[in-house]
């Protein structure tokens, strides 16, 4: 045999070709209930699953217990409910979680889900270092994105440098939060935007722990070893690679330069992904099988920067949950393409390519740039506080909606090639989409209620008052969560405790002052019916914007926001997690000529009902339109409560949604 | 012009005690076009739905953007329903976001948390209109028809520099808010308008030393100010922090006690001839002086301050368009 080295061949020390060990795969799953997830978690495992990424459901998210009125419209609906610790051995029956790598994706209580999986672990009788997993615990981007925030900026901050501390000495393998972009991209972000809000917030992160001072120089680089980072892969895959290229080598040059970091493991950029579901089109939506194939491959391809953990969408997303087959038909493309394809046996193939490096090399120098400017202004959470990088976000998402609206950047299936033949996909006899069992809740609230009818009172309480105490005195707060899992407080309770010490955080919208970069035939048509409208009744058309409920996705609000004001509405927008009645209070108050929800967590039918009350209660006409992901089944019953027009996903042009807002307000009577 | 199904008369007998759709209809009229008629009738019918019509007090708020004047009147009306319960609170905030289209976003009640169905607090945006001093040109008008129905009615502005002199002529009380250390103070000093505003508050004061520091800069400053106008008595300063909840409560008992109320006459007249000068420029203030100021200053003269309010705008509205109108005949 010769030993001549062959450059194209991953070898091992003795020269064997070595393959590498293939990414985690994840699917994000959680719905319905406690048990109905670990059956979805168990079926999953067996069909080569290798990690759980868990989905919570919105009032968990944000630190509602299930019977909280708040909760009712969305228990079990985007994931799954957890109240106490008896929910968490309902979830995790019969699955050993000292052989899981778990990713939680939970950051408002990040703590407390950590705390019941400590106590969990503890009542297995498992080591805690033998856990294993993430909590992705990152309330910059909740600030900037999808909105499960409840504490301000400063206490967040010290809640995620509690877990870091209490973490590195009692559970090492763990990472205590996750940097996430993902959001970001989500909700506008380029690349550069995601590249440096993502490691403005680490660098954010990483300051707090050393301004703490709890670690040793070694625990320190330790501690930097366990950031890992979530972030988004888009459809311009050459561009997302360069993006993760940049990622990496800029990862390295901060930790080395700014932290002096010294051991080389500890500077790897980590990273999982989840790529882009903001592309995907509820039109023609088989299409979206290709675009998540080839955003896999912007974080695969390059080893030099391939992901640690991949989880994908499934094709219908625009549309609903996805099923269980949906589910496994995600699960198969990532098995593809790392058992079938010869993808692992290669080193780096982009290695001296002049186009990846200079491309990766503008990022990085846009990235700095940007990353200058928020040091400059205090650091990340400065700048979330004063609104800038939201308002940057938003601008991003108004300039790359106008260039759908203008066929700049084409989507295939949407705005280009409409026409075509109705998806099989679609035709079974659920129609292709998933809907929760609304009867599944009473499940939840019977273990709720159990928990807390068997519970010894007196040690929740006890362990509620310590925990309100620790806080008030600035201790960290992870030794008396895990007490309150222990003692079964309830996920309400445990935030309703900090709500009382740290307050509710209620962040700038980011909408004030944004323009839309529309000026077709469209937009002077809908301009002139305003104009017309506001020289009949002599003041301009108002509008309310609504984001009710928990659902914090507000880009589809904020889109509205904008182009309403483009169009020459006065428009109130207040943001997110507002109740009927707040909004219906807004309108009545403001006189608004119309109110426009948004709402995409599937909890329309309850919300509008409980909006429409709220009318009668006033007795106000104000007619009623609502935006989001809304099934076509569910229109004729929204229509009939009074709704006067839906939009979905697939009304992309903007212009077209105003018009059809001012025809509707133009016929209300004057004076009304 | 007023809808025949929906009388004036209802709606006003509706929006005293403080319903709040009746309410909104009334402002939105209000902020028509070409209102006159319309505010003819309506200050009418509030006369003879109640003659003991109230006067509410009128406090201005302003101060530069990002001072957090919304979050902080957020925590002035969660106080007001503590400590004020038989009293009704009005705000208006007035949202300088505007555009080409003309189109705004009024994000003021993003910072206010406002209690549901209490029918003893009531908020209202109102775009600027790109209005100089801060003001939209219905704004007065809104505020003379809350006063009517509101024991307080706040009016909030953005004011950078003199602009926000506008909101102090048409408040009892105002207040220039400030943040410790914004750099405001030189700033204000040199516009020369520390004398408008009657208090002052330093927002944001999270942290004990900062917010100290700032108080003695601003008061060393309005010392100096003092000495160019020695008749004058040094304006209060509150030290308010909305995250740390402190401060507030002082300056909302401040508030509930303050009993000076301006001359009304005076308001009317100084907003009267405001809207001359924008409707027939400095022509219209010409025959203005000429004609009718003697006699009007002679009536404000008559009224020492807080005097009855003699002068009824609509009326003097009407008598000046005729006046104008002969001459342009």
């Amino acid at each position: 045999m010769s030993a001549e080295k062959k450059e194209y061949l991953l070898v091992d020390e003795n020269g064997q070709g070595k393959p590498d060990k293939p990414w985690i795969f994840r699917t994000y799953a959680g719905h319905t209930n406690a048990k109905a997830s670990n059956e979805l978690y168990r079926k999953n495992l067996s069909k080569g699953q290798t990690g759980l990424s868990i989905a919570f459901d919105l009032p968990t998210q944000c630190g509602y217990s299930s019977d909280h009125e708040v909760s009712r419209p969305e228990i079990g609906k985007v994931g799954v409910p957890i109240n106490s610790l008896e929910d968490f051995r309902i979830l995790f029956d019969q699955i050993p979680i000292e052989e899981m790598n778990t990713s939680m994706t939970i950051n408002g209580t990040s703590m407390w889900l950590l705390s019941l999986y400590v106590a969990l672990a503890e009542e297995r009788g498992v080591p805690l270092e033998k856990l294993n997993g993430t909590t992705q615990n990152d309330l910059i981007k909740e600030y900037l994105a999808r909105g499960t925030y409840i504490y301000p900026p400063k206490e967040s901050m010290k809640i995620i440098v509690d877990m870091y501390e209490y973490c590195l000495h009692n559970i090492p393998k763990w990472n205590p939060s996750n940097i996430c972009s993902y959001h970001l991209q989500e909700a506008g972000a380029t690349p550069v935007q995601e590249l440096s809000f993502a490691l403005a917030t680490a660098i954010a992160v990483l300051d707090a722990i050393k301004e703490r001072n709890c670690f040793t120089a070694d625990e320190f680089e330790q501690c930097v070893g366990r950031i890992s980072f979530f972030v988004n892969a888009g459809i311009r895959f050459v561009e997302e690679m360069c993006k993760m290229r940049a990622f990496t080598e800029m990862w390295e040059e901060i930790t080395k330069e700014r932290y002096g970091v010294k051991t080389a493991k500890y500077r790897v950029f980590r990273y999982g992904v989840q790529v882009n579901s903001l592309g995907l089109t509820e039109e023609q939506p088989e299409n979206n099988a290709w675009r998540i194939l080839i955003e896999s491959l912007g974080v695969t391809l390059s080893r030099n920067a391939r992901c640690r953990a991949l989880q994908l969408p499934a094709w219908n997303e625009a549309l609903s949950l996805p099923r269980p087959w949906d589910q496994q038909w995600s699960l198969r493309l990532q098995q593809v393409l790392a058992y079938e394809t010869d993808l692992l046996e290669y080193p780096d193939i982009f290695e001296g390519s002049k186009v990846i490096e200079s491309k990766v090399k503008a990022l990085k120098e846009e990235a700095k740039l940007e990353i200058q400017k928020i040091i400059d202004m205090g650091g990340a959470l400065v700048a979330i506080e004063n609104g800038y990088m939201k308002s940057q976000l938003v601008k991003s998402q108004t300039e790359r909606l106008s260039k759908i609206n203008s066929n700049e950047l084409v989507i295939v299936g949407k705005n280009k090639w409409t026409d075509g033949i109705k998806s099989p996909l679609m035709t079974d006899s659920d129609g292709g989409i998933f809907k929760v069992d609304p009867k599944s809740a009473e499940q939840t609230l019977n273990v709720l209620a159990e928990a807390k009818s068997r519970r010894n009172a007196d040690l929740a309480k006890k362990s509620i008052e310590d925990l309100k105490k620790a806080a008030k005195e600035g201790k960290n707060l992870m030794p008396f969560s895990i007490a309150c899992a222990k003692a079964l407080v309830t996920t309400g309770e445990w935030a309703d405790a900090l709500r009382e010490v740290y307050g509710e955080y209620n962040p700038p919208t980011g909408v004030d002052g944004q323009k839309l970069f529309l000026s077709d035939d469209k937009v002077s048509t809908v301009r002139s019916k305003v104009e017309a409208f506001t020289k009949a009744n002599g003041h301009r058309p108002k509008i309310v914007v609504g984001k009710p409920g928990l659902d914090g996705h507000s880009n589809g609000a904020e889109m509205i926001a904008v182009s309403a004001k483009h169009s020459g509405f006065d428009v109130i927008y207040s943001g997110i997690r507002l109740s009927p009645e707040e909004i219906v209070q807004s309108a009545v108050e403001e006189n608004a000529n119309v109110i426009g929800l948004s709402i995409l967590s599937g909890s329309h039918k309850e919300i509008v009902k409980q909006l429409f009350d709220e009318l009668a209660h006033y007795k106000a006409k104000i007619p009623v339109v609502i935006g989001g992901i809304i099934p076509e089944s569910d229109f004729d019953e929204l229509k009939k409560m009074g709704i006067r027009e839906i939009f979905t996903p697939k009304d992309y042009d903007l212009m077209s949604i105003m018009e059809k807002i001012i025809d509707i307000v133009s016929v209300e009577p004057a004076f009304a | 012009m007023i809808d025949t199904k929906e009388s004036l008369s209802q709606l006003v007998s509706e929006a005293l005690p403080g319903e709040k759709y009746p309410i909104a209809k009334i402002i939105s009229k209000i902020e028509t076009e070409n209102n006159l008629e319309f505010r003819e009738s309506l200050f009418q019918e509030l006369i003879l739905q109640n003659p003991d019509t109230k006067e509410g007090l009128t406090i201005g708020i302003t101060g530069t953007p990002g001072a957090g004047k919304s979050s902080l009147l957020g925590e002035v009306c969660k106080l007001f329903l503590d400590l004020a319960p038989d009293k009704k609170m009005a705000i208006v905030a007035i949202d300088p976001s505007s555009n080409v289209s003309g189109g705004s976003i009024l994000g003021d009640r993003t910072r206010v948390t406002l209690p549901r169905r209490d029918n003893r607090i009531y908020f209202r945006s109102q775009p600027s209109q790109l209005e100089l001093g801060g003001l939209n040109p219905y704004t007065y008008h809104v505020i003379r028809f809350l006063r009517k129905v509101f024991d307080y009615v706040f009016i909030e502005t953005v004011g950078i520099g003199q602009n926000e002199i506008s909101v102090s002529l048409i408040s009892d009380l105002s207040f220039l808010v400030m943040q410790p250390l914004g750099g405001d103070q030189v700033q204000f000093m040199k516009s020369g308008i520390m004398e408008v505003p009657e208090a002052f508050i330093i927002n944001k004061c999270d942290e004990e030393s900062l917010a100290n520091s700032s108080y003695y800069m601003l008061e060393s400053t309005l010392e100096f100010i003092k000495d160019i106008l020695p008749d004058q008595s040094l304006p209060p300063i509150f030290k308010t922090s909305v995250t740390k909840r402190k401060g507030i409560e002082e300056l909302l008992l401040y508030i509930l006690k303050y009993q000076n109320r301006k001359d009304k006459n005076l308001e009317t007249l100084t907003q009267l001839t405001q809207w001359i000068r924008n409707e027939y420029g400095r022509w219209g203030i010409s025959i203005w002086e000429k004609l009718e100021s003697s006699q009007w200053n002679q009536a404000v003269k008559r009224n020492p301050l807080g005097g009855i309010h003699k002068l009824k705008y609509e009326e003097e509205e009407r008598k000046f368009v005729s006046l104008i109108q002969t001459k342009i005949k």
